[in-house]
């Protein structure tokens, strides 16, 4: 038992160092594209924190849409856009200092507000088993009714977002369009024609 | 070029190779066994029947053949041992490697070519080593202006991701690196890290041909990745459960190929499309854009690149396998005990054993089958490849989700298998 928390105290050392150090040399790199890539690995280490907290289900979607979703368009919009536009003007050292100060001012005050509530004597609650069942059937039932809004919140953003992204005339280059195989026929009944 | 020496003679280099093995028995039992003896002196040794396995045990245990069981059965049983050796990595590279000679023998034949021929005097089948010899020795050239911590590290990352894949991989009853409740989950989160090494590996390559193929493998792997997960749930509704385990042993009376058909094609083609195989391989189009995004690879970057995506391909064989296949099931052809009224320490486990046999014929099938295109289609064009992804993949999948629906709710199967 012992060295299984000696274990888990050692990853969370490992995972927080990972998480913010990569967290730092994201905001402090000056090659926009390492700080990408930091931000990728930080994303990473929130997931591993998931997986020490025993809930692998959030740990794996945390994965799938921030490192293979949201890193992606990251990285594909900053390859695209020049570096010197970005970075022209230096931090200087006032509001350097004054950030610093302010966040640790809001560092304490959520470490005060988090001892003095209930937080600070919770207890684990045994480990569930087959935990992603578990979701799925609360979901479904007490949670029903957000879980249709938000599908059909969802469908509308992807329908909206297609409406807004369809070009008119730009049918006509792709192959699979019915106005694309009407200019093929007309292209063969000129040729005929011309035989 | 290397070359032999004029005065080289095949016994001068047996003699050097005796001397070779001469010394290394001296060095070994006048330095090796010391220092082992004293590591285990240093080190908590585990128990074994009831007693703890000193060095001396040890050594007397190696030596008697029919006391090395519980040794080994120490050994096979170790996560680590799950994680790099049987389930995992090294089975999983001694499938790839087998798959890169098989690939080569069997479009050769498809084509009346005769393919590899010469090294290991049969059917070359020394070739692969040969080419790794090749690659090792190799000069690696990373393009002037290229983004060198990038374009060092991202070919690792490659192989170890794919790596990361094959540890998730049930092949017999029990027999998994790491058996998740989400394994089916985590396949796909791993999956989504290739666009992103494929992108910034063509990117740090500065030059044009790897960028446009990376940003190439960007989309098809993007586009596909939504009927491969589509596909893949109509298996966890057929099943309820994302454990591979569960769902391969839900599979015990019948495959849910049968059930679901549609979402097995969707599943084979979207996997072609992530593996950038023939018809898909635009983005290593070769007549096109000269190699796409390995064009400015070579030496062992080159291989540790082929031999990530030959473990994504066994991992993607094997996944088809456990989705529709039914896994590991098939009828027993072993035999309980191999030899009659032995009493010991078993290692050998009937079940597991035609387990693993079932689902390596069938993996090697499917494999063949993913192989199978490369000798008979040609490439197709971007905006087809983008069409099919969006418009019909998605389509049959959710066809196939929708008649799995109506299936359960008609009670004409349960979640679990046949009512």
């Amino acid at each position: 038992m012992k060295e299984e928390l000696l274990m888990a105290d050692a990853a969370f050392i490992g995972l927080s160092v990972l998480t913010v150090g990569s967290a730092i040399f994201a905001l402090e790199s000056r090659e926009i594209i390492y700080g990408a890539i930091g931000l990728a690995v930080s994303m990473l280490g929130i997931a591993g924190f998931f997986i020490l907290l025993d809930s692998p289900f959030v740990a794996m979607f945390q994965i799938a849409v921030y490192v293979g979703a949201v890193a992606v368009l990251v990285i594909f919009i900053v390859m695209l856009v020049r570096t010197e536009a970005l970075f022209s003007a230096t931090e200087d050292r006032g509001r350097r200092i004054a950030g610093l100060i302010f966040s640790l001012l809001m560092m304490v005050g959520i470490g005060v507000l988090l001892f003095s509530s209930i937080f600070s004597t919770a207890e684990f609650s045994p480990l569930m088993e087959k935990i992603v069942t578990k979701i799925g059937n609360e979901m479904l039932t007490y949670y029903s009714p957000v879980f249709i809004l938000l599908g059909l919140t969802l469908a509308g953003a992807i329908i909206g977002a297609l409406t807004l992204a369809r070009r008119e005339d730009s049918d006509q280059f792709t192959s699979a369009s019915p106005q694309y195989k009407k200019i093929q026929v007309d292209k063969k009944a000129e040729e005929k024609e011309q035989v | 070029m290397a070359t032999a020496p004029k005065d080289f003679r095949f016994g001068n280099f047996v003699g050097s190779l005796v001397w070779l093995i001469f010394w290394i028995i001296v060095i070994v039992s006048l330095v090796g066994l010391p220092l082992i003896f004293i590591i285990f002196f240093y080190i908590p040794l585990p128990y074994s029947n009831g007693e703890v396995i000193t060095p001396y045990l040890f050594l007397s245990m190696i030596v008697d053949p029919t006391r090395t069981a519980p040794i080994i059965k120490f050994i096979i049983h170790t996560d680590f041992f799950r994680a790099a050796v049987f389930p995992g990595f090294a089975f999983a590279a001694m499938i790839a490697a087998t798959t890169i000679y098989v690939e080569r023998k069997f479009l050769a034949k498809m084509q009346l070519r005769t393919g590899p021929l010469y090294a290991g005097k049969i059917e070359g089948i020394l070739q692969l080593i040969a080419d790794g010899f090749k690659l090792i020795s190799k000069e690696i050239i990373a393009p002037s202006g290229a983004d060198k911590p990038i374009f060092w590290t991202t070919p690792i990352i490659f192989v170890a991701t794919a790596a990361a894949l094959t540890v998730l991989i049930p092949v017999a009853p029990g027999w998994v690196g790491a058996d998740l409740d989400v394994g089916l989950l985590a396949i796909f989160a791993i999956l989504g890290f290739f666009p992103l090494i494929a992108l910034l590996f063509s990117w740090s390559c500065n030059s044009k041909y790897p960028f446009i193929g990376g940003l190439r493998a960007l989309h098809q792997m993007i586009a596909f990745e939504i009927p491969f997960i589509l596909s893949a749930l109509s298996i966890v509704l057929l099943s309820g459960s994302l454990n591979l385990t569960d769902i391969v042993e839900s599979q015990y009376s019948f495959w849910f190929f049968i059930i679901a058909p549609l979402s097995a094609f969707v599943f084979y083609i979207s996997s072609l499309a992530e593996l950038e195989r023939v018809p898909f391989d635009l983005p290593e189009a070769e007549s096109e854009i000269v190699a796409g995004w390995l064009t400015e690879t070579s030496g062992m970057i080159y291989g540790l690149i082929q031999l990530g995506t030959y473990l994504k391909l066994y991992v993607l064989a094997a996944l088809f396998v456990i989705l529709f296949l039914g896994g590991w099931m098939g009828p027993q052809i072993f035999p309980q005990e191999i030899i009659p009224g032995y009493t010991g320490e078993k290692i050998y486990n009937a079940t597991v054993i035609n387990g693993i046999f079932w689902f390596t014929i069938k993996t090697f099938g499917m494999i063949m089958l993913i192989l199978l295109p490369r000798g008979i289609n040609p490439r197709i064009r971007i905006d087809i490849l983008l069409h099919t992804g969006w418009y019909k993949l998605i389509v049959l999948a959710f066809i196939n989700m929708f008649i799995v629906l109506a299936m359960i709710y008609g009670g004409v199967i349960t979640p679990g298998g046949l009512q």
